[in-house]
């Protein structure tokens, strides 16, 4: 199964894997190869894809899935693998975007409290897939 | 035989315009590099979202779901033009390229169309050309965001929605190449279909999560808008393209005049050493 994961930035992602999961406004689904025609929406969160038997996460925000005869495209706003999510940046991202949320209205734009409401969504997602990585990596090697 | 002084004043002159062509040149290759990336990395996600979307609309069923972006009408004979042209001049051809396809397209569809001029160097030509100007709105000289859209979107609405207009194109400049922006227009609404695929390939069956009334419209809003987006990062990349060739151009130019100018003076100087000198010893002799 093929999976490309594209966002206006760049090309995320364009290899064969054997499955993934993915948040949809229906909940969690997951996608293994010879899944029917598909087409759903993605919501923020973690997307988990799996090759040759390894789990790798990635922080997704919102976009289209498609699934065509094993072909499974993905167009997302923004999508970054846990192994590159930078926890500095994200920690400094969220705590400027709650800084502009706790302002009264009056004194910050609707525009900018929409992107700092964003903002704040995106570094809290970011931080949780980031966390979520290194538990992982703590967990015993399974025998 | 033009005097040592004028010579000198037409060379520094040439000097002046040879630097500030270099200075602009310089500019634009700058903002060029961080134009292209922008315009370059959207293009596979337009090309892979007008696929898909393409896919869609055709496996889906058209009389259960009849969205107004894909219907093609012919109610009114109208249709809105939006033109994406510079702020900023010295950009080569550019400007008249995007006017003569303009006019071109004004003699074709007389009086049946609304303008859009977006960009401060065609708006008056376009003006002028027409009476049905509904709305101007500056280019920006810096790279196209994304919010850029939205006030022109919601023209689009008002009047495609409302169906005022059959349909809504964009005449923009299709960035090739460094030597090569063409000047291009497109259909932004209804949505075409690709002729092959419209025809053939009954394609496949989909299953929509949730229902596709409820997935379909937010699909092609945003095929729609990111197109849209995408024409003016299109236009942006041209524009820095055509003004850095100008510059390179016109500062090749005011080189090589400077050369001839250089060559011009120094004869010039020589020629008036010469003869004083041959004034002195004449003198001399005469003297002697």
């Amino acid at each position: 199964m093929h999976l490309d994961v594209i966002t206006p930035d760049k090309k995320v992602l364009s290899e064969e894997i054997d499955g993934l999961s993915v948040n949809t406004p229906n909940g969690h689904i997951g996608i293994l190869p010879n899944h029917v025609h598909l087409v759903t929406k993605v919501i923020p969160g973690e997307m988990i894809i799996k090759i040759k038997g390894k789990e790798r996460y990635y922080a997704i925000t919102g976009g289209f899935l498609e699934v065509n005869e094993n072909k499974v495209t993905i167009l997302a706003d923004y999508a970054v693998q846990s192994e590159q999510i930078e926890v500095e940046k994200a920690l400094e991202a969220k705590k400027r975007a709650e800084e502009i949320l706790k302002k009264t209205k009056e004194k910050v734009s609707d525009r900018d409290f929409a992107l700092a409401q964003a903002e704040l969504r995106r570094a809290v997602m970011e931080l949780r897939v980031a966390n979520r990585r290194r538990r992982v990596r703590s967990l015993p090697p399974q025998g | 035989m033009a005097t040592v002084i004028s010579l000198k004043r037409r060379m520094k002159a040439a000097q002046n315009v040879s630097k500030t062509t270099k200075a602009m040149q310089m500019i634009s290759a700058s903002k060029l590099k961080k134009a292209q990336y922008a315009a370059l990395s959207t293009r596979p996600y337009v090309q892979e979202l007008d696929l898909m979307t393409k896919n869609i609309i055709n496996a889906i069923d058209k009389i259960s779901f009849n969205h107004p972006y894909l219907k093609s009408r012919k109610t009114t004979g109208k249709t809105l033009l939006i033109i994406l042209a510079p702020d900023k001049g010295l950009c080569g051809g550019l400007v008249s390229n995007l006017l003569r396809e303009q006019i071109a397209y004004h003699k074709k569809n007389p009086d049946n169309s609304f303008y859009i001029p977006i960009g401060k160097k065609i708006e008056g030509y376009v003006a002028r050309l027409s009476k049905d100007v509904i709305a101007t709105f500056r280019f920006g000289v810096t790279n196209p965001t994304f919010d850029v859209i939205a006030p022109i979107m919601k023209i689009i609405d008002e009047y495609y929605l409302g169906g005022k207009v059959d349909g809504v194109k964009v005449l923009f400049t299709d960035f090739r190449s460094f030597f090569s922006q063409i000047p291009t227009i497109a259909t932004l609404l209804p949505i075409e279909l690709p002729v092959e695929v419209a025809k053939g390939k009954q394609s496949c069956f989909y299953v929509f999560e949730p229902e596709a009334s409820e997935i379909l419209p937010d699909l092609l809003r945003h095929h729609v808008e990111m197109t849209f987006y995408h024409f003016f990062l299109e236009s942006f990349v041209s524009e820095q393209a055509g003004r850095m060739i100008a510059m390179q151009n016109a500062t090749t130019n005011a080189n090589d005049i400077i050369e001839d100018l250089r060559l011009e003076y120094n004869k010039t100087r020589q020629a008036k050493i010469t003869s004083e000198l041959l004034d002195i010893t004449g003198a001399a002799i005469a003297a002697a």
